[in-house]
């Protein structure tokens, strides 16, 4: 691909990304939470739940991008402070979505990494911003976007002088109806093959159908994703933001279970060389 | 403007009304000192009258002077209280108010905006107790403070540990996204120029920590906040928008108390001043007697002496008081190796650190 300098391969050593005491890039990275900060009480719920259950970092939207300008919005200032909370009591390293330039400086206060949420994919003056934030970028797919589209995204943050750069496939638009979007499940392998970033799924946001997170999150780990992004709710059917997607804290810790557990097998498998092309 | 917004300023103003009253309230029990009777007649018909030729339409003569005769009853009342007063540094909500609160909390608590005038307003008896802070654990000795230290007839009484936790405050409902300016002590904002740097602020220095939030709550300037205590917001209404805005650990500031007189001897350390001939191992010679003693000291330090150039005061502490046979013969034989001694106070410990005592 023309013009992928920074993020292609060319022989470069895979990025491990390190935030707070956790990595992406070595292992198989859980990062888990609500989707919304909603009060103190919700996101420290959540957060201990998800620490139990064995997530490695701790997702939550201060800031929420909505398709309707009506929607709740987020909680700003005050759900950046609720996650310092959250962060301070259970070591969870803080991953949330920023959406605008000037309030980069001030999420990144709180944040171990700075979310780039799929509408502001190619928003390259909050791309330059993220850049220069001295944090690790979490950079999700454009839902209409192409991987070279998308490396050129993370070639502008790089381009800052920011290497750690995870990206995250979170499904595409397509035809179908019935999934909120279609998981392109070929797009970890592929990226493999084009840069040395991290890769991870969300599998939420690119089904919308609880039922379907977890096996498309065991999915993305045989496919060889550097993790997984999920959203847990205390509460879901009480969630003031995409609610009908979020798992309960009980669903989410059976699936880690079984995750890590395929994580075990998968890593055997590998080092006894059963696992190729 | 709305009714919420017009409600919202009258809140204000009547917060305000009440910083000022207690502010009054502070000067009315300093003058009280000056006086050989709480009631002044003639005084009282001054400030009356003073009242009286101010025409505002809206505040009648009748009502405001009713409203003056109130305040002065309770300025009375409390003149006529045995309340300890206490001057402390800076203007109220500041660290050093901060020091004022764990040290005295029943007393009447005095801003003094100089150091000098809480030194002079003690030895003279003007305040009961005064509070200066004497070093930083992160940037050392206040000099000022030790200088004064080295002239002072006062003694140390106390001593306390305060976490310094500088906070970026605004007045409620400015927008984090529109600050450009941030006002605070120069030592404050060196403290936090990390911090300052990555939201692209300006740095104002300012007078006092507390001063800055005074100031903000009371003009609102435009896109400006400031770095001051979290009791600084509280007294003057202001939104923390972050905590912990200093950029190396957490600090704290070492304050002492100070009264015209020491108090009976305790348990707990002494501060003395000295200083020795300019000769090989004088120094040496002092601090071996500490040694010998087995003394154990807290603190050690130096400032250059005003009148001989070249030569320096050295501040010492140690654990003990002179109750001690032990303090009281090493105090005896120090007479005879410096060449000048002073005995600053005897004072319990404050053995809570200044990370503690945040928690």
């Amino acid at each position: 691909m023309k013009n992928i300098k920074l993020a292609s391969v060319d022989g470069r050593e895979p990025t491990v990304v390190r935030a707070g005491a956790a990595s992406i890039g070595r292992g198989f990275a859980v990062i888990a939470g609500p989707c919304a900060v909603e009060t103190e009480e919700q996101t420290l719920v959540t957060a201990r739940a998800v620490k139990a259950a064995g997530a490695d970092l701790l997702r939550g939207g201060a800031f929420k991008p909505r398709t309707s300008p009506y929607a709740f919005q987020g909680l700003g200032m005050a759900g950046l402070k609720i996650l310092g909370q959250a962060r301070a009591e259970t070591g969870l390293p803080v991953v949330t979505e920023v959406l605008d330039p000037r309030d980069v400086s001030w999420v990144a206060e709180y944040a171990d990494v700075l979310q780039i949420g799929t509408r502001n994919m190619q928003n390259f003056a909050l791309l330059k911003e993220v850049g220069r934030a001295g944090k690790p970028v979490l950079l999700k797919r454009g839902m209409y976007s192409t991987l070279e589209e998308w490396l050129n995204c993370a070639e502008y943050i790089l381009g800052e002088g920011n290497p750690n750069v995870v990206l995250c496939e979170r499904g595409i638009r397509t035809f179908e109806q019935y999934t909120r979007n279609t998981l392109d499940l070929s797009a970890v392998p592929a990226l493999r093959e084009l840069t040395h970033l991290p890769v991870m799924v969300d599998p939420t946001h690119a089904t919308g159908r609880p039922g379907l997170i977890g096996p498309m999150s065991r999915g993305a780990l045989a496919v060889g994703a550097d993790g997984i992004m999920v959203e847990v709710h205390n509460n879901p059917s009480e969630a003031l933001c995409d609610a009908k997607q979020a798992l309960t804290i009980d669903r989410f810790t059976d699936l880690m279970r079984g995750l890590r557990k395929l994580e075990t097998f998968l890593a055997e498998a590998e080092s006894e060389g059963e696992v190729t092309g | 403007m709305k009714l919420e917004d017009i409600r919202r300023k009258v809140d204000k103003i009547d917060r305000e009304l009440l910083v000022l009253l207690h502010e009054r309230m502070g000067l009315a029990l300093r003058a009280r000192r000056f006086k050989e009777e709480v009631v002044d007649e003639a005084r009282e018909e001054a400030v009356l009258e003073r009242a009286g030729r101010l025409k505002l339409n809206l505040v009648e003569q009748s009502f405001g002077q009713q409203l003056l005769r109130t305040i002065i009853e309770e300025s009375k009342r409390l003149q006529g209280e045995a309340r300890e007063l206490v001057a402390f540094p800076g203007e109220h909500g500041s660290y050093g108010e901060v020091a004022a609160r764990r040290l005295a909390p029943t007393a009447a608590h005095a801003p003094c905006m100089e150091y000098a005038d809480v030194f002079t307003g003690v030895e003279e008896g003007f305040f009961d107790l005064g509070i200066v802070p004497v070093e930083h654990s992160l940037e050392g000795s206040v000099t000022q403070v030790n200088d004064l230290l080295t002239r002072t007839t006062a003694s140390v009484v106390a001593e306390v540990n305060v976490p310094v936790s500088h906070c970026l405050m605004a007045v409620e409902m400015s927008d984090y996204r529109d600050l450009r300016v941030v006002y605070s002590h120069p030592e404050a904002l060196a403290q936090c120029a990390g911090f300052i740097a990555r939201h692209k602020l300006e740095p104002r220095p300012f007078y006092d920590t507390a001063g800055a939030a005074k100031m903000l709550a009371r003009e609102n300037p435009r896109a400006a906040a400031a770095i001051a205590s979290p009791l600084a917001a509280e007294v003057y209404d202001l939104a923390i928008l972050k905590e912990g805005v200093d950029d190396g650990p957490p600090g704290s500031t070492r304050f002492l108390l100070l009264a015209k007189e020491p108090r009976p001897a305790t348990p707990g350390k002494c501060s003395i001043i000295f200083a020795t001939a300019h000769q090989a191992g004088r120094l040496f010679d002092v601090l071996r007697l500490f040694a010998e003693s087995d003394i154990n000291l807290t603190r050690i330090a130096s400032t250059p002496r005003r009148n001989d150039p070249g030569n320096y005061t050295f501040f010492l502490d140690f654990e003990g008081s002179p109750g001690e046979k032990k303090v009281a013969r090493v105090l005896k034989e120090l007479e005879t190796r410096t060449i000048e001694l002073k005995f600053l106070g005897n004072y319990p410990i404050d053995d809570v650190t200044g990370q503690k005592a945040a928690e």
